[in-house]
């Protein structure tokens, strides 16, 4: 026997996972995902990364749009707003501008926002309304039990593609930065360590940050993003990569069939509130509009 | 009609081709006549192409009482380009006026010069508007200015008035803009003042001279506008479409001097789910928009109604279905409103009859919206969005918000959002109040917000019946009745622009002996059913004449009081005749109890 492995007792364990408070984020209620889902780890490393900020509960909102992920409001401890199926963004945006004293942080999966509310996200990215925009990617449908999305793999088999998908799967990280998101980084369920602390970055980001998470699904995939697929697959961004060149980021996500993990690019520019308030600035010096 | 009632009621049309400043000249005259008192009603209507020589027409009809529609017939045309206006010369009453050109630069040919056109009855001015304007100007570009003189000085309508507003009007521009223009004006009402006069309109003095400087010559759109800036709006998130697209200029413009924030977003979607979120963190939210983008925030709406989120939407109608005509109006997106989306989602539903509705319901929307924690449409068309009337806002701002008071925690009880009360309205907490944490969602939901189907009956009657006091809200007329009180024979029941097409009806109708009244029911969801009832009770036939094709409203209140109406409907694009209401009003007063209403297919009136 290894002397060096000590036992783990499990309320020793507890109170060591109480002490830090993160779990004051968690509500509660219980997840309805299926056991062994990675977006427990999302739930995990959200409330980390608020607690690790200090941000309140009462000025954290959290807004979703519609399937398996976007479930997450309910599960965190602060203000959620559930919306509609792809109308995350714009409701997101609404709140920010309406209170810039919340932290307002978007989920969705990726049918979520790259079907049916593709439309939104350049805009939020282009104006870089203070928010994070996490996508929990798992190439499936699953709360509509199974369907092809647009980031399925070409060959996959689903319940709409019986005989294989033939569309190209969509590049989110390639089109993030190519909308000029002001923050880009990808994380991995399988990872939870880094994903808090990617998460962390991201909500701490001042300025729009997308970070896109690869997630299992482990009911409705049983063949191409598996935990043990994707473990073969993943790497970290290479140390010498240059958050700040753009250019290098868009050769860093175009490199691999599952772009490395990290931060891919990072850029200070003036927010929405930003230009909202320099507006203001300028049209209260100009003279009053006619009637 | 209803001379009575008027001193003075006068109609101009001013008509030419863009670039003559048709537009222009009728903003002049119509502040004009603001300021020296009179009640304004004016419409102007574009090419809706951008560039070329469309047909520009302003029309202003002065009075010396409050009127509420456009005439039918104008008392004066001014002709700035015979080519448009010619085929407009029937529409000047008999012994009305047609002033014009009459020292034409090039040849025309046969039939051309709209001299050739006038009736007999009618009067023709034709006075040299190109050599007065040069030789006052040196330059022949002010000729709009100059006919605005000359019909001033033929009627005897004071110049200092017209003085100052060309100051206004011209106010950014360099100061000889103004004096040439001013030469120009003096130089028209001289030669006007200078003709013997032969018809027979006469402008009288206003009534209500004092009122001038407090009254402000605005649009529908522009009531709407500074109706939200008085409210103290927080947020405006917008997609351009006609005939809406105003109110978002205006407010662009306005909005970030006001301490709120306006962004033109990407698409209509976008534009009511900011303004959703807006509305759910506590802003005084609102967008605007016409039929196709109401269509496609249908199901942000259903949203608000189910999450219990504020936030005012003003819907400005259009020809439809589809792009339909853009620039036509018309009455057709009452089911839109009232009943778009899925389930059940009631919502409060406000539909102004003229520009003061316009403002006052705009003001008020935001109160309604918080106090029911609902949706509020504000439903107008182009009719009413683009024209002018003379409107005395109150010296106090009623619309500003109160103060906020935050709901009681319970204590060792989680914070029930959706709380089942008396009422139906449940305490409401914002993002950052502390210990309220809550998630609200477009799932059916129990108190607390958590998704459930449990309560989905008490949810849902809690939802539609908080509405029901909103039609009794106060300092909001949500239904009027005019006109003969008691038991008469034609009731005419209206919503939107067109009821000033039926007030001025009604008034000709009682002139001409018909016992007759109207009723404008502004807030069409909630339906103030038992008001609307009283009048039916009251009126041997209902009349409900609007701009649709199914009688929108007529299956709206007919379904709701299980009673038939008589319809018509028109959708030409352009308001409704006083001439064809007041036919259908003959008509249904010489018809027996029992006949009329429900008769068959008579004439132009459907019946149900």
């Amino acid at each position: 026997m290894n002397e060096h492995v000590k036992p783990v007792y499990l309320e020793e364990k507890l109170d060591e996972i109480r002490a830090d408070g993160h779990l004051a984020y968690r509500s509660k209620s219980l997840p309805t995902w299926c056991p062994g889902c990675g977006y427990f780890a999302m739930q995990e490393g959200l409330t980390i990364a608020l607690n690790r900020l200090g941000i309140r509960n009462e000025d954290a909102v959290v807004v979703s749009g519609i399937g398996c992920s976007s479930r997450f409001p309910f599960f965190v401890n602060t203000y959620g707003f559930h919306t509609l199926h792809g109308r995350t963004l714009p409701v997101a945006t609404g709140v920010k501008t309406a209170n810039d004293a919340l932290t307002v942080v978007a989920i969705g999966g990726d049918g979520d926002g790259f079907a049916i509310g593709g439309g939104h996200i350049p805009h939020a990215a282009r104006r870089n309304v203070d928010m994070t925009y996490m996508v929990f990617d798992n190439g499936i449908y699953g709360l509509t039990k199974g369907q092809t999305s647009p980031t399925t793999a070409v060959g996959f088999r689903s319940k709409t593609t019986p005989y294989a998908n033939e569309d190209q799967p969509l590049h989110p990280l390639m089109m993030l930065l190519a909308y000029r998101a002001s923050w880009v980084g990808q994380a991995y369920a399988g990872r939870p360590h880094h994903l808090a602390d990617m998460m962390e970055q991201a909500i701490a980001h001042r300025g729009f940050s997308y970070l896109h998470i690869l997630s299992p699904c482990v009911t409705f995939d049983k063949t191409d993003r598996t935990y043990a697929n994707l473990n073969m697959q993943v790497q970290d961004l290479p140390d010498d990569h240059d958050p700040t060149d753009l250019m290098a980021a868009m050769a860093q996500a175009a490199a691999h069939e599952i772009p490395a993990l990290g931060l891919f690019y990072r850029e200070e520019r003036p927010t929405l509130t930003d230009v909202m308030n320099d507006t203001a600035e300028r049209a209260r010096n100009a003279p009053a509009p006619a009637e | 009609m209803a001379k009575s009632r008027n001193g003075t009621d006068i109609q101009f049309a001013i008509i030419g081709s863009a670039g003559d400043g048709t537009i222009a000249a009728g903003d002049i005259m119509k502040r004009a006549a603001a300021l020296m008192g009179y009640k304004v009603i004016a419409f102007d209507i574009y090419p809706p192409e951008i560039r070329g020589f469309g047909k520009c027409i302003s029309r202003i009809r002065i009075s010396s009482q409050q009127t509420y529609s456009l005439k039918h017939k104008s008392d004066v045309l001014i002709s700035l380009n015979d080519s448009h206006a010619i085929a407009h010369v029937g529409e000047v009453r008999d012994f009305g006026a047609v002033l014009f050109e009459d020292s034409p630069i090039a040849a025309i040919p046969e039939g051309g010069h709209i001299s050739a056109h006038i009736a007999a009855a009618q009067v023709p001015y034709g006075f040299a508007n190109r050599r007065i304007c040069e030789e006052a100007t040196g330059k022949a570009r002010s000729r709009n200015i100059v006919a605005l003189g000359y019909a001033a000085g033929l009627f005897d309508i004071p110049a200092e008035i017209f003085h100052e507003i060309i100051a206004q009007k011209f106010a950014k521009k360099p100061q000889a803009v103004t004096d040439d223009n001013i030469r120009a004006f003096d130089a028209g009402f001289a030669a006007g003042k200078a003709t013997f006069k032969l018809d027979d309109v006469r402008v009288g003095m206003p009534q209500q001279v004092a009122n001038g400087k407090d009254a402000v010559m605005m649009t529908g759109n522009g009531a709407v506008a500074r109706g939200f800036l008085e409210a103290g709006i927080d947020t405006y998130f917008g997609y351009p479409i006609t005939p809406a697209t105003s109110i978002m200029e205006r407010l662009a413009a306005a909005l970030p001097r006001a301490g709120g924030r306006f962004l033109q977003t990407e698409d209509e979607i976008a534009a009511i789910s900011a303004t959703l979120g807006a509305g759910y963190a506590g802003a005084r939210a609102a967008t605007a928009t016409s039929g196709p983008g109401l269509a496609l925030m249908t199901e942000m709406m259903g949203l608000g109604v189910m999450a219990e989120v504020p936030f005012v939407v003003v819907v400005s109608q259009r020809g439809g279905p589809s792009t339909g005509l853009p620039t036509k109006t018309e009455q057709s997106d009452l089911n839109l409103a009232v009943f778009g989306g899925s389930g059940d989602a009631r919502r409060i539903v406000l539909a102004p009859t003229n520009v003061e509705g316009c403002y006052r319901c705009a003001g008020m929307a935001f109160e309604i919206a918080e106090k029911y924690q609902t949706p509020v449409i504000v439903l107008i068309d182009l009719y009413l969005s683009n024209r002018f009337e003379t409107v005395i806002p109150p010296r106090e701002n009623v619309f500003a918000p109160k103060p906020r008071i935050k709901p009681e925690l319970p204590e060792n009880q989680p914070y029930r959002r959706f709380a089942l009360t008396d009422d139906g309205i449940s305490p409401r907490a914002l993002p950052g109040d502390e210990g309220h944490m809550h998630t609200v969602t477009g799932l059916e939901h129990n108190e607390l917000g958590r998704p459930s189907d449990a309560l989905h009956q008490q949810m849902n009657a809690k939802r539609h019946d908080k509405l029901t006091s909103a039609t009794r809200y106060p300092g909001l007329t949500t239904c009027k009745r005019f006109g003969d009180e008691g038991r008469v024979k034609v009731g005419i029941l209206g919503w939107g622009s067109t009821f000033g097409e039926i007030l001025e009806t009604m008034y000709a109708a009682q002139d001409e002996g018909i016992s007759c009244a109207a009723m404008k029911v502004v807030m069409l969801s909630p339906l103030p059913e038992e008001r609307i009832n009283e009048f039916f009770d009251d009126c041997d036939h209902i009349l409900v004449p609007e701009l649709n094709h199914e009688g929108q409203f007529a299956n709206l209140v007919s379904g709701a009081l299980g009673r038939p109406v008589v319809r018509l409907n028109r959708t030409t694009g352009a308001p409704m005749m006083v001439d064809e209401i007041l036919a259908e009003v003959r008509r249904l007063a010489q018809t027996g109890i029992g006949e009329g209403t429900h008769s068959p297919v008579q004439q132009q009136g459907a019946t149900t």
